[in-house]
C-alpha cells in the first residue's frame, strides 16, 4: 500500500524529526511528532480540512554509527493514519 | 542519499549484509567453474607448516607459502608462494573495496585499512605456522612412543605422515600396516625419509587455534593500545562483513559434510531449531524479568538488553530497539556492551569448554552456538574451539576427528536463531504498538519488517549449501568435478576470512568502553554466566550427548591393529 506521504524519520539525540521535501515536523516522543505534524501539514495549506492521510515514516539508517551497521540494515518504518 | 528500507530489494547494492551474499556468490561461482575445467580460484595462497631452524637456514618464501591450485590449475602450478599472496591481495582488495564503494563506505580509507589488515593477517597467519605451535606428533608417536619416540611431529596432517612412514617401512620390509612392529632403529630412519615428519624437542601441538589466537591478540592490541591506528583501521575492520562471508563459503562445506553424513547434518540443524526456542522464550523473558525487577531498568532498556543478551547479540539489540521504537542511543550504549562481552566469551570459553568436557565436542559447539553472541565472535569461538580439541583429542588419544565439525555445531545453531529475530522483533513491534504505547488508529506495523531484519547472509549459506547437495545428487560427475574449486573456496579462502575477522574484531574491541555502564554491565555478566551459558550447556547436552565427529581417517586404517594397542 503506498502512503499518500512519503518522508524520512530521524532521531538527532533530542527529538524524533520527520522530513520531506517541503515538510519538517518533531517531537519528543511519537505522540508530540504526530501532532506536530498534523500541525505542519494543516499550516501547508496543500491538504484541506478534513483530510485523512497516510504518512509513511522511513528510518533513515545511514544515521546509524557506521561501524553498527554491520550487524543489520533496518531500524523500523512507521505507517501513519492523519486525520487534519 | 538516506538510507530507507521501502522496497523488499532495498539494501541489495548498499549494505554489508548483501554484500556478503554477493563476495560469496562470486567466489562460489568462480569455484564451480571446475565443473567445465576451469580453476578460477586456484591462485589463492595458503600457509605451509615451516621450522624455523629450517627458515633461518635457507629463509624463502616457499618454505611459509604456496599455491592452493586443484586438479583443474595446472596453470598456477608454477606460481611462487609470494605471487600467490600478491595475487590472493589483489582479488580480495578489489573485491572489497568495490564493496565498500557501494557500502558507501570511504574507498581510500577503507582501501588503505583493508590494505594493513590484509598483510596483519597473513603475517598473524604466517608465524601461528611455525611448527613448533602448529604440528602435531605423527600417529605412531602418539600410539606407539616406545618405537618412535616422542618427538616425531607432522608439517602436514598427520594421516599423510603417517602414510609416508608406513611406505618408508615397508621399503625396508616392515609391513606396518599390516601390524608389523618396526625396530626403533628402523623407525628412525623411516622418520628421516618422510618428507614431512621432524624431529623436534618441544612442540606445544595447538593446530592451526594458534594462528587464530595470535591474530585475535593483535586485533586487541591495537585496538586497546594503539586507538589511533585503530581509528584509521575502522572503515576496514568490518568483522560481521567477513564472518558472514566466510560462513556463506561455510555452506559450501557443509554441503560436503551433509553428504559424508546426512543424519548428522540433520540432527545439528533440529538443534539449531531447539535452541531457538531456548533463546526466544526462555532466556529472553528471564533476562527481562531480572532487567525490570533487580535492576530497575526501564521497559525499554530491558527489552533491548534482553534481545542482545539472549538471542543474537548486537543484531538483536537493534531489531528490538526499532521495533519497540526506542531512542537510537539506546541499542548504540547497548551494543558496546555486547561487543565487550562477546570477545571476553571468544577469549574464555573456548579453553574452558575444551578443558571441562573433552568428550562432549558437539555439545561444546551447539552450546557456544547458543551462548556467544554476534556472529563474528560464535564463529571465531566455534573455529578456535575446533581446532583445540581436535588436536586435544588426537594428542589423548591419537584418534584424529575430522575438522569443522564442532565450528558447524556452533553455527548452525547461532544461524538458527538469527533467521527468526525478524519474527520476534515483529511481535515486540505488535505488543509495543497495540498495546504497551497503546494510540487507537494511529501508528500500523507491516510485515514487510520482518523481511528488512531477516540476515540476508543466510540465504547465501543455504544456497551454498543447498546447490552442492543438488549437484551430489543430481549430477554426481559434475560434483566431482566441482570438488577441486570447492576445496578452496571452503578451506584457505573461508579460513582467511575468519583470519581477517578475529584482527578486525580485536581493532574494534575497546575495554575502556565498559567504564561507565556499571548496571548494564553487571546485568549483562551476571546474566551471561549465571544463566545463559548454563542452560545453554544443558540444552546441548540434552541434544549432543556423546556425538563426536566423524574419523578424519581411520586409525586403522592408517597403522594397523597392533599399532594402536
Amino acid at each position: 500500500m503506498k502512503a499518500d506521504l512519503e518522508m524520512n524519520l530521524i532521531h538527532d539525540g533530542r527529538d524524533w524529526i520527520v522530513r520531506s521535501e517541503k515538510l519538517e515536523a518533531r517531537g519528543e516522543n511519537f505522540a508530540d511528532l504526530d501532532e506536530d505534524l498534523k500541525r505542519t501539514l494543516r499550516d501547508s495549506g496543500d491538504y484541506p480540512q478534513g483530510s485523512h492521510l497516510t504518512v509513511f515514516m522511513g528510518f533513515d539508517f545511514d544515521t546509524i554509527p557506521t561501524w553498527l551497521r554491520q550487524y543489520h540494515t533496518h531500524y523500523f518504518n512507521r505507517f501513519v493514519a492523519v486525520d487534519l | 542519499m538516506a538510507s530507507v528500507n521501502r522496497k523488499w530489494y532495498d539494501g541489495m547494492a548498499h549494505t554489508e549484509d548483501w554484500w556478503a551474499v554477493w563476495l560469496g556468490m562470486i567466489l562460489f561461482g568462480a569455484g564451480l567453474l571446475s565443473i567445465w575445467g576451469v580453476d578460477a580460484v586456484g591462485w589463492m595462497a595458503k600457509t605451509k607448516t615451516w621450522e624455523w631452524t629450517k627458515f633461518w637456514d635457507s629463509p624463502s618464501f616457499d618454505s611459509l607459502l604456496k599455491v592452493s591450485h586443484g586438479k583443474e590449475g595446472k596453470a598456477y602450478e608454477g606460481m611462487s608462494g609470494i605471487a600467490s599472496l600478491l595475487v590472493t591481495y589483489a582479488i580480495f582488495a578489489g573485491l572489497t573495496t568495490m564493496g565498500a564503494y557501494f557500502q558507501r563506505l570511504d574507498v581510500k580509507k577503507f582501501f588503505m585499512g583493508f590494505t594493513i589488515l590484509f598483510f596483519i593477517t597473513w603475517g598473524a597467519w604466517i608465524a601461528g605456522h611455525e611448527a613448533h605451535f602448529k604440528a602435531l606428533k605423527t600417529t605412531q608417536s602418539v600410539t606407539q612412543s616406545e618405537i618412535y619416540g616422542k618427538d616425531v611431529y607432522c608439517t602436514t596432517k598427520v594421516h599423510k605422515c603417517t602414510g609416508q612412514i608406513n611406505k618408508a617401512l615397508k621399503k625396508m620390509g616392515v609391513d606396518a600396516k599390516g601390524g608389523q612392529a618396526p625396530t626403533p632403529e628402523q623407525a628412525a630412519q623411516a622418520v628421516s625419509e618422510s618428507k614431512n615428519a621432524i624431529n623436534m624437542s618441544w612442540g606445544l601441538q595447538l593446530g592451526g587455534g594458534f594462528s587464530y589466537m595470535l591474530a585475535l591478540a593483535v586485533g586487541l592490541l591495537i585496538g586497546n593500545f594503539m586507538k589511533g591506528f585503530a581509528g584509521f583501521l575502522k572503515e576496514a575492520a568490518k568483522p560481521e562483513w567477513y564472518i558472514k562471508t566466510a560462513i556463506v563459503f561455510l555452506g559450501v562445506k557443509l554441503g560436503h559434510m551433509t553428504i559424508k553424513s546426512t543424519t548428522y547434518a540433520l540432527d545439528l540443524a533440529l538443534t539449531g531449531a531447539a535452541a531457538t526456542f531456548v533463546a526466544y522464550l526462555i532466556f529472553w523473558p528471564v533476562v527481562y524479568v531480572l532487567g525490570r525487577k533487580a535492576f530497575k531498568l526501564r521497559r525499554d532498556a530491558s527489552a533491548v538488553l534482553s534481545s542482545g543478551i539472549s538471542i543474537c547479540g548486537v543484531s538483536a539489540a537493534i531489531a528490538t530497539a526499532g521495533a519497540i521504537r526506542a531512542k537510537p542511543i539506546l541499542p548504540v550504549a547497548v551494543s558496546m556492551l555486547i561487543v565487550i562481552f562477546a570477545m571476553i566469551e571468544l577469549v574464555i570459553l573456548p579453553t574452558f569448554y575444551t578443558a571441562v568436557a573433552p568428550n562432549q565436542p558437539i555439545v561444546n559447539g551447539a552450546a557456544m552456538g547458543m551462548t556467544v553472541k554476534t556472529d563474528g565472535a560464535d564463529a571465531a569461538a566455534g573455529q578456535i574451539l575446533d581446532e583445540m580439541m581436535v588436536s586435544q583429542h588426537y594428542r589423548n588419544t591419537g584418534e584424529m576427528w575430522e575438522a569443522d565439525w564442532i565450528l558447524s555445531a556452533a553455527i548452525l545453531t547461532k544461524i538458527w536463531i538469527d533467521v527468526f529475530i525478524g519474527v520476534w522483533a515483529f511481535v515486540l513491534s505488535l505488543i509495543w504498538v497495540y498495546k504497551v504505547e497503546r494510540k487507537p488508529g494511529q501508528d500500523h506495523v507491516r510485515a514487510s519488517e520482518i523481511w528488512f531484519r531477516f540476515p540476508k547472509f543466510v540465504l547465501g549459506y543455504f544456497i551454498a549449501w543447498l546447490t552442492y547437495v543438488a549437484l551430489v545428487i543430481w549430477a554426481p560427475e559434475a560434483a566431482k568435478a566441482a570438488d577441486s574449486g570447492a576445496k578452496v573456496v571452503q578451506s584457505p579462502m573461508r579460513k582467511m576470512m575468519f583470519m581477517i575477522t578475529f584482527v578486525a574484531i580485536g581493532v574494534i574491541t575497546d575495554f575502556s568502553k565498559l567504564k561507565g555502564m556499571g548496571r548494564l554491565a553487571t546485568l549483562y555478566a551476571i546474566a551471561l554466566f549465571a544463566i545463559i551459558a548454563p542452560i545453554a550447556y544443558v540444552v546441548a547436552w540434552i541434544f549432543h550427548n556423546g556425538m563426536v565427529p566423524p574419523m578424519a581417517v581411520e586409525p586403522t586404517a592408517v597403522l594397523g591393529v597392533v599399532g594402536l594397542g
